[in-house]
């Protein structure tokens, strides 16, 4: 039963993760989303790993950790330079693509 | 191991640091010849991906060279040559060109390892390090709002879908037990049962890829991020960085749909045609050209996901040749785009929406290099011969017309008739851009094309004309490649 329990923890947290994205408005708040969706990948992937008894899904893991941490080092630098130029990371605010 | 067959993608990598490292030490000044050191690279991967006819894997079979991988990284090699040549000009004499050149660089390298991937993780590492490049890339004028915006509403996206595509891999780790493909096609071939978690991890799986391939409904991102990006970064995210996501689509999906004998088939194709026809009736509207392009670069990749509805060999080559095709033809047209903007800020400094359709009036007279090129791609987006998007819709729809005869299925007759009228439809917004550039007066003087603007836009005239003149080769290239698809 303890596989299920993590792969419903897991699916709990993308779900959170998901849900931000759609609702909130700062970019911050978007990033931090985006950081549960993968977190939550990664703890199934941990999860499996264990299950399965085999140590594929941990090596995925760890690469994913590193690459998400690249992501959310990217993401911050386009916000700052966003907002040295618009003086806001209010995504409602940031609209001028549109048709 | 054989590490030779790699070569290309150890050029481009040692090539990136080494352009970094030029870029500190030179003053700003020099730092224009970094776009030629760039190009020789990337035309020495070039010919060595053509001239070398070996298989081969590699890293406990996380990497493989086939005649699949070796024609996706030919379209990507070619793509960001294109792009570099024109960014000789259009990033001339910014500061910042050595981390611009490497960024693009190492881009092209993490779609040529996503093109030779055959593990879950190479897959996932080969995307992430193309798309980070790209989230960089869009947002490079980072004194325009208007590029930041692209590269924010990228970058959300595309964690998003980064994020759909690692859940479902884990799920799919979580099902086989193993990360590598083969070992997963191997599972799913042996335990033939469809489980609710396949389905789901499946899903996730094609919206993952769905948002790098920009289907409707997962294409938002995808007209202002070509809208706001510069117009040659534009190029590569439309011409290559779209294309990853069919690779890796042709790679996982189709060996799964055939493994697992889904009947994923009706998802494929309404998926298909709700895109095409979406970015056809929307591009008609548009006012911004490269927002248009941006539609019609969506409707495109309906037309490449029909190769997913039926499967066979035929329509999958087809499917790679249109992929090919779209990325001289796109990538050609956002390069002229480029041109018509150092056209208009070469007019008025401070111009606004240089990429509007009024700025393209009389362009036959300002710049005949450029509207003739445009006038050949947008034919060859429309699908008029001799061109090579001629050649991918043909045999792209002849292939499901085939499979339509065979079966007697009423439902692939329906989806290639509406796939035809698609592409006639598409005729009527590129015309009206061409009687805007060869009908309407110009609205200023003749303008001198900057020469690296011109041999790119020429190098992909030839290219498009070319495929479409003498198809032959390119036709068994990806006959070949369909083979390694279907696990012949």
């Amino acid at each position: 039963m303890t596989l299920y329990l993590y792969l419903i923890i897991s699916a709990i947290i993308f779900t959170i993760g998901a849900y931000g994205i759609i609702t909130q408005r700062s970019g911050i708040k978007i990033l931090m989303c985006i950081e549960l969706m993968l977190t939550a990948a990664n703890l199934n992937l941990v999860a499996f790993s264990s299950f399965n008894g085999n140590a594929a899904g941990q090596v995925f893991a760890l690469f994913s950790i590193a690459i998400a941490a690249a992501e959310a080092g990217i993401g911050f630098a386009i916000l700052v330079a966003l907002f040295r130029v618009r003086d806001t990371i209010n995504l409602d605010n940031i609209n001028i693509l549109r048709w | 191991m054989n590490y030779v067959l790699l070569a290309p993608e150890i050029l481009l990598t040692v090539l990136a640091l080494i352009v970094i490292f030029i870029g500190l030490l030179v003053s700003d000044r020099s730092k224009n010849m970094l776009g030629y050191i760039s190009a020789a690279g990337l035309v020495a991967s070039l010919v060595y991906v053509l001239g070398t006819k070996g298989e081969g894997s590699f890293f406990y079979n996380a990497l493989v060279i086939d005649p699949l991988s070796q024609f996706f990284k030919l379209i990507f090699i070619v793509v960001s040559l294109l792009a570099v040549i024109a960014s000789i000009k259009y990033f001339e004499n910014n500061r910042n060109q050595d981390e611009y050149y490497a960024l693009i660089l190492l881009a092209t390298v993490g779609m040529m390892v996503v093109a030779s991937a055959n593990d879950l993780v190479s897959l996932f590492v080969g995307f992430e390090l193309a798309s980070m490049s790209t989230y960089v890339l869009a947002g490079f004028e980072k004194k325009n709002p208007a590029s930041l915006e692209a590269a924010l509403k990228y970058f959300i996206i595309g964690s998003l879908s980064s994020a759909l595509m690692l859940f479902g891999m884990s799920l799919v780790y979580g099902v086989t037990g193993s990360t590598n493909i083969t070992a997963i096609i191997e599972f799913f071939k042996a335990n033939p049962a469809v489980s609710g978690l396949d389905v789901i991890a499946m899903v996730f799986l094609v919206a993952g890829f769905g948002f790098k391939m920009a289907l409707v409904p997962f294409h938002m991102w995808a007209p202002d991020t070509y809208e706001g990006s510069p117009s040659v970064v534009s190029a590569l995210l439309a011409a290559g960085s779209k294309k990853m996501g069919f690779v890796a689509a042709f790679r996982v999906l189709v060996l799964a749909l055939v493994a697992l004998r889904a009947d994923l088939w009706v998802t494929f194709g309404i998926l298909a045609v709700i895109t095409m026809t979406y970015g056809n009736i929307v591009a008609i509207s548009q006012r911004s050209i490269k927002r248009m392009l941006a539609y019609s670069s969506i409707a495109q990749a309906g037309y490449i996901a029909l190769a997913f509805v039926v499967t066979t060999q035929m329509s999958i080559a087809g499917g790679i040749l249109l992929a090919l095709g779209h990325a001289l033809m796109k990538g050609g047209a956002f390069i002229a785009v480029a041109v018509v903007g150092y056209m208009v800020l070469s007019d008025n400094k401070n111009a606004k929406n240089i990429d509007d359709i009024e700025n393209f009036a009389g362009l036959g007279k300002r710049a005949p290099i450029t509207a003739f090129a445009l006038f050949v791609f947008f034919l060859a987006l429309a699908g008029i011969p001799p061109s090579a998007g001629f050649i991918g819709k043909f045999v792209l729809f002849y292939s499901i017309t085939i499979e339509a005869v065979r079966q007697a299925s009423t439902w692939f007759l329906i989806v290639v008739i509406i796939a035809i009228l698609n592409s006639a439809l598409s005729i009527y917004y590129y015309a009206r851009v061409i009687r805007y550039m060869y009908v309407l007066p110009p609205a200023g003087e003749k303008i001198k094309e900057p020469a690296p603007y011109v041999i790119a836009i020429v190098l992909a005239v030839i290219g498009t004309i070319g495929i479409g003149l003498y198809p032959q080769p390119f036709i068994e290239m990806a006959m070949n490649a369909a083979n390694v698809v279907l696990g012949v």
